[in-house]
């Protein structure tokens, strides 16, 4: 089940808040986390008991490793257990293939079905462990704890990656307030508009561009940008606004990635809770930049190519990493003090790499990297622009216009001016008339999608 | 206690869709679609489950033609874009975006349109009249369409008597909610048509029928607000009594099935719409010429202006027939026999059956 989609929003939400609100503060986290395994059950029916075995061996780790004897052998247990859980389900095929190519060996492909949100529950349930282990915090007091906190739902299957240290408290003894409830209601809201009304759209924007031209072959990459942009931070909204209706203040995963003025910035404000876990548990503990030079731009170059193969078993993720890490490594030798100096230059430069890094995400396979780069860059014979481009690029003009706009804070820094301003009265006004707009409209383009004419009636 | 009134709006917001999605009693079929619409799932131990109870829900959400009214409005008022979900509207007319150009259907339709052919007598005459879609008349370069120049250079190629009607056709000539070509419009096709065909033209008076409500098949999926058309149907004594037999209900009826026109599809007044093989017998013609038409739905409104012309008329559907079934009930010899498909048809021959 995903957020954006009408059974969760009308009644799995509902029925979930109802019971929540309903039960005593004593009840609470056990319908939460009930609902959260319902979530993951209706969504991955037979790999629930992953999860569960997953909560229930870290949980008791944790408790040996609390107890200090052998506590270093538990830590390995951990993470050998983790990491081997994600190795087996995400990457076993990735293995075998390149296996195959490089010995010409012929192993038969194991076909497994990755568990949705593997890549994230593993994470926090490690990251929790490490933390036990360093001292950071307490273990939690109990089963259900523990598991509320891995299956807390809105975070569940596609982050953003929760440190217990943070929720902790809230995890035992949670206030829930009208104003909390609004604050995520309007933040569940923006999510959801941007996932569906400008993500969504931007996908078919991106997949029409079928022609080889010039103006194609930059809007592609520019759409799939801003597409990928509101996909994966309006999901993060979602989440963090149903956390807020529960209770709970989870930490911001996005913060206008795309002004960002190089891309040691950008990576401060894109996936934060994911550049934060591997800095404090893969970069910290290699040394960090408190290493010999050599080390430590291995150091780098070891966490974005861990980075790229996290978000996908295939080498264009691997390669898309390993870019970051050699930009980065650029950046912080010597272009970095050279773009501080340049106004417009560093945004320019920042928003070209990372529409190149988005290129290499979504391509298909290497040569396609190279195929749309040289269209990019007018080394094939393409035509500046074509009837099918132009037509496209017409149509989905203001929807881009409107996404440029809305990766932007400007609509965020006008907001807290006017409430600072005698007309603070109008945006009170306005304010609740948009957010119920906007849900309208998202849920107008959900129903929309499934609008599936018979297509005999036409002939 | 701004917070908490809105809050409650929210919620009774969410409620109240989610309680009437419960309470309202499911429709079964979506008139605006032509479709089923989905039943609730029984449960099964799949991620699919849940894809479906969602597809069930969309299906059935209150005001969910209102809902999609507003998409539809929204991107074309407010993103200004050129079509919602493949319908663009210009001047009051609805049109479908047929792109891109299908080589392979169009080989596809060579291919089976060759197929019949040698099913044919060499006594027969052959023609072929390849019907523009309304897309070929929507004015301004802005919208995708098919290259219908290739299709035409085409079936230019085959070896078959070519009857162009591009010049003749205007974009008044087809309905405005509807994919379809007007009858009360057809003459002049008609009148091409015996030039060719070398029958004799008769400016014939027919009697105008009119329904008045009719919504074609674009007019849902458009989800605007796009007024009433009138359909008309033409008649006269030879129309009104010729017999016609269809092979699907072995049964002799008429011309015009009146019970369709408050159908989801009035346009199936027609010769009752969709039929793989049909004979229509005129005892009051004064010639013995015999007409057979393989064709598509266009056809359907056509052929009652061609009864006063021909003794006997046969139509033939190759999406619900194939040659070796309708040879059961055709002998061919000495007919006219007209190959008559859309160019939506051409595009998208794999309905086609050889």
């Amino acid at each position: 089940m995903i957020f954006s989609s009408i059974v969760f929003i009308y009644y799995f939400l509902p029925l979930l808040l109802l019971i929540y609100f309903l039960v005593p503060s004593s009840w609470k986290n056990f319908i939460l986390l009930v609902f959260s395994l319902l979530f993951y059950f209706l969504g991955e029916p037979k790999y629930i008991i992953v999860l569960i075995l997953s909560c229930i061996i870290n949980y008791f780790l944790s408790k040996l490793i609390e107890k200090r004897k052998h506590k270093k052998l538990y830590l390995t247990i951990a993470c050998i257990y983790n990491i081997g859980q994600l190795l087996i389900f995400k990457y076993t095929d990735f293995f075998i293939s390149n296996i195959n190519n490089l010995f010409h060996s012929n192993i038969p492909f194991m076909y497994i079905v990755m568990p949705i949100g593997i890549s994230f529950f593993t994470f926090q349930a490690l990251g929790y462990v490490i933390d036990v282990y360093k001292g950071k915090h307490k273990s939690a007091p109990n089963l259900l704890v523990f598991m509320t906190y891995v299956c807390l739902f809105p975070q569940l299957i596609a982050g953003p990656i929760v440190r217990y240290s943070d929720i902790n408290k809230e995890l035992v003894s949670r206030t829930h307030t009208f104003d909390k409830t609004y604050e995520g209601i309007k933040r569940f809201i923006i999510g959801l508009s941007k996932k569906v009304l400008l993500a969504n759209v931007l996908g078919e924007f991106s997949k029409s561009l079928v022609t080889d031209t010039l103006l194609a072959s930059w809007l592609k990459p520019i759409s799939f940008t801003l597409q990928i942009y509101f996909d994966f931070s309006g999901y993060s909204d979602m989440a963090i606004g149903l956390g807020l209706i529960l209770g709970f203040r989870f930490l911001e995963n996005f913060n206008y990635p795309l002004i960002a003025k190089s891309i040691t910035d950008f990576w401060r404000r894109w996936h934060i809770s994911l550049s934060s876990w591997f800095r404090d548990y893969v970069y910290i503990p290699l040394g960090g930049n408190r290493v010999k030079k050599i080390k430590w731009l291995r150091n780098i170059l070891i966490v974005w190519f861990l980075t790229g193969f996290w978000h996908g078993a295939s080498w264009n993720f691997i390669i898309w990493g390993l870019y970051f890490g050699i930009l980065l490594i650029i950046e912080k030798l010597f272009l970095g003090k050279y773009l501080e100096k340049t106004k417009v230059l560093k945004y320019i430069y920042t928003l070209l790499i990372v529409v190149i890094s988005f290129l290499i995400f979504n391509a298909n396979s290497v040569s396609e990297i190279f195929m749309s780069l040289k269209n990019m860059f007018m080394l094939n014979n393409i035509p500046l622009t074509d009837k099918v481009t132009n037509y496209y690029f017409r149509s989905y003009l203001v929807l881009l216009i409107i996404s440029i706009i809305s990766a932007t804070p400007l609509i965020k820094v006008l907001t807290t001016k006017i409430k600072s301003s005698k007309y603070k009265i109008i945006l009170d006004i306005l304010e609740p008339i948009t957010y119920l707009g906007l849900l309208t409209l998202s849920t107008a383009f959900l129903i929309d999608a499934s609008f599936n004419p018979f297509l005999y009636f036409r002939f | 206690m701004k917070s908490k009134i809105i809050t409650i709006i929210f919620a009774l917001y969410i409620f109240l869709f989610s309680i009437l999605g419960i309470i309202l009693k499911d429709e079964i079929i979506s008139p605006t679609e032509r479709r089923k619409l989905k039943t609730f799932p029984t449960f099964e131990l799949s991620s699919e489950y849940i894809n479906e109870v969602d597809k069930y829900f969309l299906d059935h959400f209150p005001l969910r033609d209102t809902f999609r009214s507003i998409k539809a409005n929204f991107n074309y008022k407010v993103l200004r874009k050129l079509d919602n979900n493949d319908i663009y509207i210009k001047d009051g007319y609805i049109f479908k975006k047929e792109y891109p150009t299908n080589i392979a259907s169009i080989n596809n339709f060579i291919k089976i349109l060759n197929i019949n052919k040698s099913k044919l007598s060499p006594s027969n005459n052959v023609y072929l009249m390849i019907i523009p879609d309304k897309n070929y008349y929507l004015k301004g370069n802005d919208f995708l369409s098919i290259d219908y120049d290739y299709i035409y250079r085409e079936m230019d190629k085959l070896d078959i008597k070519n009857i162009d009607i591009r010049d003749l056709m205007k974009l008044e000539d087809y309905y405005k909610t509807d994919t379809h070509w007007r009858e009360e419009r057809l003459d002049k096709v008609v009148k091409r048509m015996s030039e060719v065909m070398n029958f004799k033209y008769n400016k014939i008076n027919y009697q105008k029928n009119v329904y008045d409500n009719f919504y074609g098949v674009y007019y849902g999926e458009a989800s605007v607000n796009v007024p009433k058309e009138k359909l008309f149907y033409l008649t006269n004594y030879d129309i009104m009594n010729a017999k016609v037999w269809y092979l699907e209900n072995e049964e002799l009826t008429s011309v015009y099935n009146l019970e369709n026109l408050d159908s989801f599809d009035s346009y199936e007044v027609y010769l009752d719409g969709a039929s793989s093989y049909i004979e229509i017998t005129n005892d009051n013609s004064n010639t013995d010429r015999e007409l057979v038409i393989f064709r598509d739905s266009f056809g359907s409104s056509i052929t009652p202006l061609l009864i006063n012309y021909y003794k006997k008329i046969t139509l033939i559907d190759n999406r619900y027939i194939k040659s070796s079934n309708y040879l059961d009930y055709i002998t061919f010899d000495k007919q006219d026999v007209i190959f008559m498909y859309s160019t939506l048809i051409v595009n998208n021959s794999v309905t086609l059956k050889g």
